[in-house]
């Protein structure tokens, strides 16, 4: 508790230094603190409860799944059938994950680990999907003269929307790459400091730390392609014409 | 090769939209092999609109485009692009060198191929290794009628192609119209000038109000 008083003693200062420089951000800054407290006591009652029960580890998994498909959609808007497409650009990514670890035993399917673990991967499709998704729209959007020139030159959409697409899925990857590379030099990841405060030695922390960021560059790998894919299809009419999605 | 009297492109009751809204509606048009026609009109008339829906690019709302007699609809949209190319008016050129530029989409070509269409614009060969984004507005637009021409198209449509040029380098636009209408493409030009339409075309079509109001031998028509 004593840490919690002491952060919220930080909230507090942040707040009377944005009043004195006249910054404005006072509300936000309350707000966001206020918010994140609710939400975590919520989450704390709630874990506890499932990590009693194994079923409900399962329907905890699906609501994030749901939550994470909400929010990659509205990146995808003005595509036709976002939702369906963030869906299986993002379950297919967590899939290529989470069913090696889970088969191999390397992570069991209790609810203390299932739920971390299926968290972290499904987060990781969702945030490389929302940026795939994202990216391939505002580029097309950008230059549609470019990708029209393109189609007038005999080549399909798939090809006109190539540079498009490896724009994307590059930009996706950016963070978890820079983050693999950096593990440990620039930042310790949130499993690894959780895992030692927690009592791990930091040779277990280090190695589970290690299953996840490998998991996690296949899984947002995945999420990316797939989302670029079906972004290409959505944005895709008959007769190899495209359209801006607005 | 067809002969002159068989329409390379034949538009058959063509009615374009922009949108839910049709602009023109009712156009039959023959472009022939060898002819330059003139498509001119005022600005909003639904000529660029038109020249989209021969490749397909748009969707006609009602009629047909007819391509050496078959239905545009049932060709494939990337061959067909490929046999009738379109010159936007202010093109669009690609990342990297005019050589890549001229190759995009070909697969495997020799120079020797792409320095063929450029000389056929008056580019000089050294052109091919010139920064795309480097060139001149004049050299831009040779280079995309080059870069039609390396598909080896049988029809080419140019959408106001002087209208950003400066006098010279609109000249020289106009006498490689007519060289390639003399070199047997069908030619399909788009302008709201119509002095210039009565200059380089065979054959000229007035777009106003929605409607094909007059086609026609080009000395007749535009004088009227």
């Amino acid at each position: 508790m004593i840490g919690v008083a002491v952060a919220a003693g930080l909230v507090a200062a942040a707040i009377v230094l944005s009043r004195v420089g006249g910054l404005g951000l006072e509300r936000d800054l309350a707000l966001a603190a206020v918010r994140a407290a609710v939400q975590l006591a919520a989450v704390g009652a709630l874990v506890a409860l499932v990590f009693e029960h194994a079923g409900l580890a399962w329907v905890f998994v699906t609501a994030m799944l749901a939550t994470a498909t909400a929010t990659s959609a509205r990146r995808l808007r003005g595509i036709p059938r976002a939702a369906a497409r963030a869906f299986a650009a993002i379950a297919a990514g967590a899939a290529v994950g989470l069913a090696p670890l889970l088969a191999t035993g390397a992570f069991s399917t209790a609810p203390r680990e299932l739920v971390p673990v299926a968290g972290i991967l499904i987060g990781g499709a969702m945030a490389a999907t929302s940026i795939t998704g994202h990216r391939i729209r505002e580029r097309v959007a950008e230059d549609i003269a470019g990708v029209e020139t393109r189609l007038l030159l005999g080549v399909g959409v798939a090809e006109a929307l190539a540079p498009a697409v490896r724009g994307a899925v590059t930009t996706a990857l950016i963070p978890i790459i820079d983050q693999t590379k950096n593990v440990g030099l620039v930042t310790l990841p949130g499993t690894f400091v959780g895992l030692v405060l927690g009592g791990a030695s930091p040779a277990e922390a280090a190695r589970l730390q290690l299953t996840v960021l490998f998991a996690l560059l296949a899984v947002e790998l995945v999420a990316a392609v797939v989302a670029a894919r079906l972004a290409v299809a959505g944005l895709r009419r008959p007769g190899e014409r495209v359209v801006a999605a607005g | 090769m067809g002969t002159a009297a068989v329409a390379r492109i034949r538009l058959q009751e063509l009615a374009v939209a922009r949108g839910e809204r049709i602009v023109a509606r009712g156009i039959s048009l023959d472009m022939r092999a060898g002819e330059i026609t003139a498509l001119v009109g005022p600005s909003g008339a639904g000529k660029t609109t038109l020249l989209r829906c021969i490749v397909r690019l748009d969707e006609p709302a009602s009629g047909r485009v007819l391509i050496d007699g078959e239905d545009a609809g049932t060709l494939d949209p990337c061959a067909l692009r490929r046999r009738v190319g379109l010159v936007m008016q202010a093109p669009v050129m690609l990342p990297g060198t005019v050589r890549e530029n001229l190759a995009y989409g070909l697969g495997a070509t020799d120079d020797r191929a792409l320095d063929a269409a450029l000389a056929s614009t008056g580019l000089a060969p050294g052109f091919l290794d010139r920064g795309a984004s480097e060139l001149s507005g004049g050299e831009a637009a040779r280079v995309a009628i080059a870069r039609a021409l390396a598909r080896g198209p049988a029809a080419l449509l140019l959408d106001e192609p002087t209208a950003a040029l400066d006098g010279a380098s609109a000249a020289a636009v106009e006498r490689l119209a007519r060289d390639l209408a003399a070199r047997g493409l069908a030619l399909l030009f788009v302008t709201h000038d119509e002095a210039l339409a009565g200059r380089v075309a065979h054959r000229a079509a007035r777009l106003a109000g929605g409607e094909l109001v007059a086609a026609g031998p080009a000395g007749e028509m535009l004088a009227r």
